[in-house]
Parts: C-alpha cells; sequence; structure tokens
C-alpha cells in the first residue's frame, strides 16, 4: 500500500512495509516514536518537488478544491501501479478513483499512519529538513492566504476616498489660486478680468502675453475666441492698470503655470477617479455615477461600511443635519442627500423627484451590497437595474399625462379651475415677447366706457393663461387715474394682473414699473382706508 | 493587578517571580509602559513562573513578553523599554488580559500553560493575531505558531502582523476541517483552541488527531453562552469536559475566568498522555 502525503515542498509517496500493522489502528501510533522504528514502518517510494511557490500554490489550490493538480496526476500515474493510495481526503480519493483508476482507502487507520508520518517527517524524506520544511511552509502559506483573501490591490476603496477628497481639495485651490491670478494681474490690467470670465482662460492669456503692450502683438485664437480676443486688444491698448516690471510678471506668470498645471491634474485624476469607481464598485457606478458613488463611498467610510446601510439611510446620507433637525422638530423629513446630485433623480420632474430618489435608494443599497460583498466583477446588475428604475420614471410621468388626456374608460378627469396652481412646468414657461405699451405716454384720461370695456376685456383675458402686457398697461393707467372713484373694484383687478405678472419672468422694464404703481396702489389703498 | 483566589491549590505566590532561577530582575525606564503602569516611573520587570512571560512591576502589575519584532506593535499596546548592563534596549509588551483570554489565565494563576520558547503551537480561532502575537513572543524564532482563522476581515488583519513575524503561519481555513490545512502544518506541541462555536470540542478533538503529537497539551476556552444558552455554567464545562475526555483530550485543569465578562472558563490538559505506572 502506498501513502500520499503532501508537504510544502511537494508531493512524497510512502510505501507501507508491515502492511499487517495496519489492523491494530491503537499501536499504531507508537510504531513511529522513534525514527528508527518509524523507517521500519514506510519507507519514501517517490518525491516530487514543487519547482516554485506559483507552482506550489497551484497545486495546493487545487487539491483545497478536491481535485488532483496535473503535477499530482503524472505523479501518481508513473508510481502507483497496481497498488492502493492512501489519502487524507475521501473526496480526493474518490476523483482520483474515478480518474486515474487507483483504488483509494481513508480511514482511521490511514489517519494514524498520516500522524505518524507527520511526526517523523524530516527523517522519512532524506533532503527536506526542518530548515527548508519553514520557509516552504511559510511562503505557501502566505500565498495561499492571499489567494484565499483575493487580495487584490485594485479592490481597496481607501483609494476612492482619497481621491474624492482631493479633487474637493484640488478644485478649492484651484479657485483660490485662480482668483489670486486675478487679482494680482488686475493691478496691471483690471479689463481683462471683466472680457475673460473664465479662469483658466484667464491663466493662458496671463501667460501668453505677460506684459499688456505684448497683446497686440500676439495670437490669441488658440485660447480666446474672435469676439473676446478683439475686445482685449482693444482693452490692453487703453488699460488704466500700473506698470509692472518684469520681476514681477516673472512670479505672475509662475502662478499662472500653477494654475494651469493644476487644472490639467484635476483633470487626469477625475479620469482615474472614473476608472478606480468602475473597477471597485461597478454596480453602484452603473446606477449612479462615478461621483455620486464616491461621494457615497466617502460619506460611508468604506463600501463595506456601507453595505451595512440600509437603503433609506442611502437615500438621506449627506441630509443629516436637516435630519436630524426634522425628527427633533417633528417636522418632514428631507427627501434626499447625495443621492439628489444622481442623473436619474435629475432627470425626474420636480414632483417625482423624491419617489425616484426612494427607488434610487433602495436599489442602490443592493448594488453597493453586491459591490462589497459578492464575487461578481461586472456591472450587470447595476445597468439591469437601472433600466428598472428608468421605467418607472416614465410610469410616473406617464401617470401624469394619462390624466390630463384620458384614459381608456372615458372622459379625462375635468379639474377645478384654480388659478393659483401652477401648471406644466411652472416657471420655465417665458410669456411671449409683445409690443409693450406702457412705455407709451397718455395725453388724456380715458373716458369711462372704455373703463369698463376694458374691465370686460379684462374679466375674460383673467381666464387665459397668460395676460398681455398691452390690456394690463391700460388696466393700470386708468385704474391708476381711477382709483380714487372706483376703489373696491379696481383695486383687485390692478392687483391680480399684478400678482401674475409677478409669476411669471417679466421685462426690466415692467419690473421697473410694477414695483412703483404696487407703491402707488398700496398708498393709495392704505390712504383710502 | 492583585492575584484572586487560584482554583487549584499548590505552590505559594512567591514561586519564582522576582527573584527565580535564572532570570535577573532588570530595572527598566518605564517609559510608554501601560495596563495599569504608569509612565515615566521606574519599572521592574522580571520573569513570570511560565518561561517566556515576564511581569513588569511599578505601582500595578503588568504581564509583558518580550517583542519578537521590537518597534512593531499590534494595534495600540504600550511597550516597556529596559535598558541592559550593555546599553542594549529590550522591548516588552504589554499583554492584555480583558483582551486575551490566555492572558487571564495567567493572571489568575493557572499552573502550567504548556507554552515554551521554542515550542509548536497550533492556534485556532486566531481572530486579529493579538494573542497569537505574545504566543509568538513566547515561543521565540525556534518555535512556530501556526494560525488559523476563518474569517476573511480578520484573516487580513493576521497576514499583516504575520509579514513582520516569521514565525506565524497564517492560515485562513474553517477548523473544522484540518484536512485542508494539512500541508502547511507539521506536528505541534501544543493546541490553543478559542473559537466559541457549540462543537468545539469536535473541532479540537479533529485538530488533534491531525496534528498534535502524543503526549502534547491543550487549552480550549469555553464560553458557556456559546454552547448552550440555557444550562448553567457549570453545566456547560461539566459536558463539554466530558466530551473531551471521550476524544483522549485528558483535561487537568479548569480555570473559570472570572474577569471576563459572561461566563467563561479555560480548559487545561494533556492528549494521549503516557499511561502512569501505577506505583
Amino acid at each position: 500500500m502506498l501513502v500520499l502525503f503532501e508537504t510544502p515542498g511537494g508531493f512524497a509517496l510512502f510505501k507501507v512495509l508491515k502492511e499487517g500493522k495496519l489492523s491494530n489502528v491503537e499501536d499504531l501510533g507508537n510504531e513511529f516514536m522513534t525514527a528508527e522504528s518509524a523507517r521500519k514502518m514506510v519507507k519514501l517510494k517517490a518525491f516530487d518537488k514543487f519547482d516554485n511557490t506559483s507552482e506550489a500554490l497551484e497545486a495546493v489550490a487545487k487539491l483545497l478544491e478536491g481535485t488532483p493538480s496535473k503535477g499530482l496526476r503524472k505523479f501518481l500515474k508513473a508510481n502507483c501501479d497496481g497498488e492502493t493510495l492512501a489519502v487524507a481526503d475521501s473526496k480526493l480519493g474518490n476523483i482520483i478513483k474515478e480518474k486515474l483508476k487507483i483504488d483509494c482507502v481513508h480511514n482511521n487507520a490511514v489517519m494514524e499512519l498520516l500522524r505518524g508520518v507527520r511526526s517523523q517527517l524530516t527523517e522519512l524524506i532524506s533532503g527536506l529538513g526542518d530548515n527548508d520544511l519553514a520557509p516552504m511552509s511559510l511562503g505557501l502559506s502566505h500565498s495561499l492566504a492571499r489567494y484565499k483573501l483575493k487580495f487584490s490591490s485594485d479592490k481597496v476603496d481607501t483609494m476612492i476616498i482619497q481621491a474624492i477628497g482631493l479633487l474637493d481639495d484640488l478644485d478649492k485651490e484651484l479657485n483660490t489660486y485662480a482668483m489670486r491670478v486675478r487679482e494680482w494681474y488686475g493691478w496691471h490690467f483690471p479689463e481683462l478680468a471683466k472680457i475673460v470670465q473664465d479662469n483658466i482662460l484667464y491663466a493662458k492669456a496671463v501667460k501668453l502675453m505677460g506684459n499688456r503692450i505684448n497683446a497686440a502683438k500676439l495670437d490669441f485664437s488658440e485660447i480666446l475666441s474672435d469676439e473676446v480676443e478683439a475686445d482685449l486688444k482693444e482693452a490692453s491698448v487703453i488699460s488704466m492698470g500700473t506698470e509692472v516690471s518684469d520681476l514681477d510678471l516673472l512670479h505672475i506668470r509662475e502662478l499662472c503655470d500653477q494654475v494651469l498645471s493644476l487644472a490639467e491634474y484635476r483633470a487626469q485624476l477625475y479620469d482615474y477617479l472614473k476608472s478606480r469607481m468602475n473597477t471597485i464598485a461597478p454596480n453602484l457606478t452603473a446606477l449612479v455615477g462615478e461621483l455620486v458613488g464616491a461621494r457615497l463611498i466617502s460619506h460611508g467610510g468604506s463600501l463595506l461600511n456601507l453595505s451595512k446601510q440600509p437603503g433609506s439611510t442611502v437615500q438621506i446620507l449627506g441630509a443629516e443635519k436637516a435630519l436630524f433637525r426634522a425628527l427633533k422638530t417633528k417636522h418632514a423629513t428631507p427627501k434626499y442627500g447625495l443621492i439628489y446630485h444622481a442623473s436619474v433623480v435629475g432627470q425626474a420632474a420636480p414632483k417625482h423627484k423624491g419617489k425616484i430618489s426612494r427607488s434610487l435608494a433602495a436599489k442602490a443599497a443592493l448594488a453597493i451590497r453586491c459591490d462589497a460583498l459578492g464575487d461578481g466583477q461586472d456591472n450587470t446588475m447595476g445597468v439591469e437595474n437601472r433600466l428598472k428604475l428608468e421605467a418607472r420614471l416614465r410610469t410616473l410621468e406617464g401617470r401624469d399625462l394619462g390624466r390630463l388626456s384620458g384614459s381608456a374608460k372615458g372622459k379625462p378627469k375635468i379639474e377645478v379651475y384654480d388659478k393659483d396652481k401652477k401648471k406644466g412646468s411652472g416657471g420655465l414657461i417665458t410669456p411671449a415677447k409683445t409690443y409693450n405699451a406702457a412705455a407709451d405716454s397718455f395725453l388724456q384720461t380715458p373716458k369711462v366706457d372704455s373703463e369698463t370695456g376694458v374691465k370686460e376685456k379684462n374679466d375674460k383675458k383673467k381666464k387665459k393663461k397668460k395676460a398681455d402686457d398691452e390690456e394690463e398697461a391700460k388696466t393700470e393707467e386708468p385704474s391708476k387715474k381711477k382709483s380714487k372713484k372706483k376703489k373696491s373694484e379696481a383695486e383687485p383687478e390692478t392687483v391680480e394682473p399684478a400678482k401674475k405678472e409677478k409669476k411669471k419672468r417679466k421685462h426690466e422694464e415692467e419690473e421697473a414699473e410694477m414695483p412703483a404703481k404696487e407703491k402707488s396702489e398700496k398708498k393709495k389703498k392704505k390712504s383710502e382706508v | 493587578m492583585t492575584h484572586p483566589q487560584r482554583r487549584r491549590g499548590g505552590g505559594g505566590r512567591g514561586r519564582g517571580l522576582a527573584t527565580g532561577g535564572g532570570g535577573s530582575a532588570v530595572r527598566g525606564r518605564g517609559s510608554e509602559s501601560g495596563g495599569g503602569i504608569k509612565g515615566g516611573g521606574k519599572v521592574l520587570v522580571a520573569p513570570h513562573r511560565h518561561a517566556g512571560v515576564f511581569i513588569a512591576k511599578s505601582k500595578g502589575d503588568a504581564l509583558v513578553t518580550k517583542n519578537l519584532v521590537p518597534g512593531e506593535i499590534i494595534y495600540d499596546e504600550k511597550r516597556i523599554f529596559v535598558q541592559n548592563e550593555d546599553r542594549s534596549t529590550v522591548e516588552y509588551r504589554v499583554w492584555n488580559p480583558h483582551r486575551s483570554k490566555l492572558a487571564a489565565a495567567i493572571n489568575i494563576g493557572v499552573d502550567n500553560i504548556w507554552i515554551k520558547p521554542g515550542l509548536k503551537v497550533l492556534y485556532l480561532g486566531a481572530s486579529s493575531g493579538y494573542s497569537v502575537s505574545h504566543v509568538s513572543d513566547i515561543v521565540g524564532h525556534e518555535g512556530c505558531v501556526y494560525a488559523v482563522e476563518h474569517s476573511h476581515i480578520c484573516g487580513s488583519d493576521l497576514v499583516n502582523m504575520t509579514e513582520k513575524r516569521t514565525n506565524v503561519i497564517p492560515i485562513i481555513e474553517d477548523a473544522r476541517h484540518p484536512a485542508k490545512y494539512r500541508m502547511l502544518v507539521g506536528m505541534v506541541d501544543i493546541i490553543l483552541c478559542d473559537i466559541n462555536q457549540p462543537d468545539q470540542a469536535t473541532i479540537i478533538a479533529t485538530n488533534a488527531s491531525y496534528f498534535l503529537k502524543p503526549g502534547g497539551h491543550f487549552m480550549i476556552t469555553i464560553s458557556a453562552n456559546s454552547i448552550d444558552s440555557k444550562l448553567s455554567a457549570e453545566t456547560v464545562y461539566q459536558k463539554e469536559v466530558e466530551k473531551l475526555q471521550m476524544e483522549e483530550l485528558k483535561p487537568t485543569e479548569i480555570l473559570p475566568l472570572d474577569n471576563c465578562e459572561g461566563d467563561h472558563a479555560c480548559v487545561f490538559g494533556g492528549y494521549r498522555l503516557p499511561r502512569k505506572q501505577n506505583s
């Protein structure tokens, strides 16, 4: 009978010399008490050494799954003809039997035998001393441990937290430096600050020209558009700024260099962050995007920590101040925190943001758990859930439309008219630009008839969503003059159009008019009352 | 820390404490010392009755072990630096009995921990490696500690710790299946078991059958609530002891750990001890 014994250095095959002793399991241990008796009991038949740690790791990893590696199979085939093989793992034994047609055995006697061999291992295998075994064992155990823990530096989420922190810091620094450039160079060429709004372009322009005198000669087409360039060249000639020496300009230019390099680095960092997010948390990235995902992880402390939070927490992460204030004062809690900046929530109408944010948070919590604790490296789960969310958003919006256009059953629901209710997208609808009669100057007061006529028109117009500027101006003027005569009727009329006006975007003239008129009306109201 | 009543009778407290054979008491500069020791004062480090363990005495007593890797600490334990006659500094790490059950057992006054410098130890339930590090300090470079821990989170801490200490071999496996790490472990002299599983008697028995040499020893910590929370602590300890005895693991000492929260006990014993001749 042969015994298969695995060592950190390789596979060993021992031949059992005294098979009769195997029947007495209890005393078997005694046979191995000394090296002498051990050698009488078993003899080393063959030894298959591992060439290097990676081979060892592979062979052992296979063993752990219960299958023999290629090296082991070859070894056994070469040496095991016709004999039964004693193995430590019955599962392994079964597979060896199946694949290599070698009978395997595993029982108490085998266990005792293995114990014995193990205790006398160094004696039985010449050439494998204690000194050799220890470092091999150490190396193999470390590689095995790493293999088990799947140590990949790719999966470390501290990188994300650091990167996002750095991104925020960089933004602040960039802004500070850019402001400093503006202020510093502004002594020399103040007009440039108003001409070039963007920080990076400003720095580039300053770097290019240095002293404003050079501006006329140089070509700014790479940095600025033609208009701006023309403005710049014009302004440089008539500028009010002081003169600066070359040394000062040198330093200003250095600062501009800093600004530009920081801006470039920020772009690189953002790319790095995106790639890391896709590696570490692909599902979360698919759902909410890189930036929001990174902020969530950073807020939670680590991906693992975040995975322990329920969906409701993920929803209001970042709005803790509002949350606890609301809880303490028994008000409504915030509906979204960091998650507000996700694109899915951004796409939703304001009415639906709360619902979508809740659904998104629930799916995001699942995605986080998938990323933190799961084995998969792909983002299928995230993508699927995103599609589900978008479908839900469409359903929500569809419900609104359905209500207005009618259902399959019958007539659409007719809502009670409420003049104050915002229809459509509220403030986004701009009133049409029409002829502004308010700018006209009247020479005489209109008659009473026209006034009533105007009032009737006014009543009709009330039912429309938008009021024309003309009639408003007309109603303003006569009501202003006639307010002393007709108080109650005129005032609500004028106040209402005024109110309506306020709700929509106004022209600047009207804005100037309205408050003035309102004030005068209010004053009259007060004086009358 | 005063020595409370020891459950086992036997020798007096003064057995080889400050002036015991061999080791000399060395006065140390007590910087960064703790666990009851105030920093800055004079600290006396004396060998403990158990080989490899030391006691640092100042206002209070603390259990310390000699740091195998000077300069490295595991989490934030305090260190005591002692200057020898030849101006070299020896570093000792404080062993916290609240964190490590073995330290608690030593403090209570167990007869024999069986761990000596140069031995091979199998530690089941290594966790992040705190107690393992102290055991590794005791056994020194000639000895070896095989640390088995199943959890990945603790496992990664363990692996980090073992990178510095070359006499600890990390094994991230379930201790229930010693066959899975048979290629990494040789025969050991002691098994320490701190896993708190209801089937821990079986676990230690299987591991012993694979790796524990005949005449070897073991220590197992029993948390009564982890085994069976309905029964009383003493009943649980008795039952565990019986289970161990059935597997050729003969207990020699049962030590209730009073300073731990919950009902814990430590059982020390031997494996396949040679039968005593009845004289």
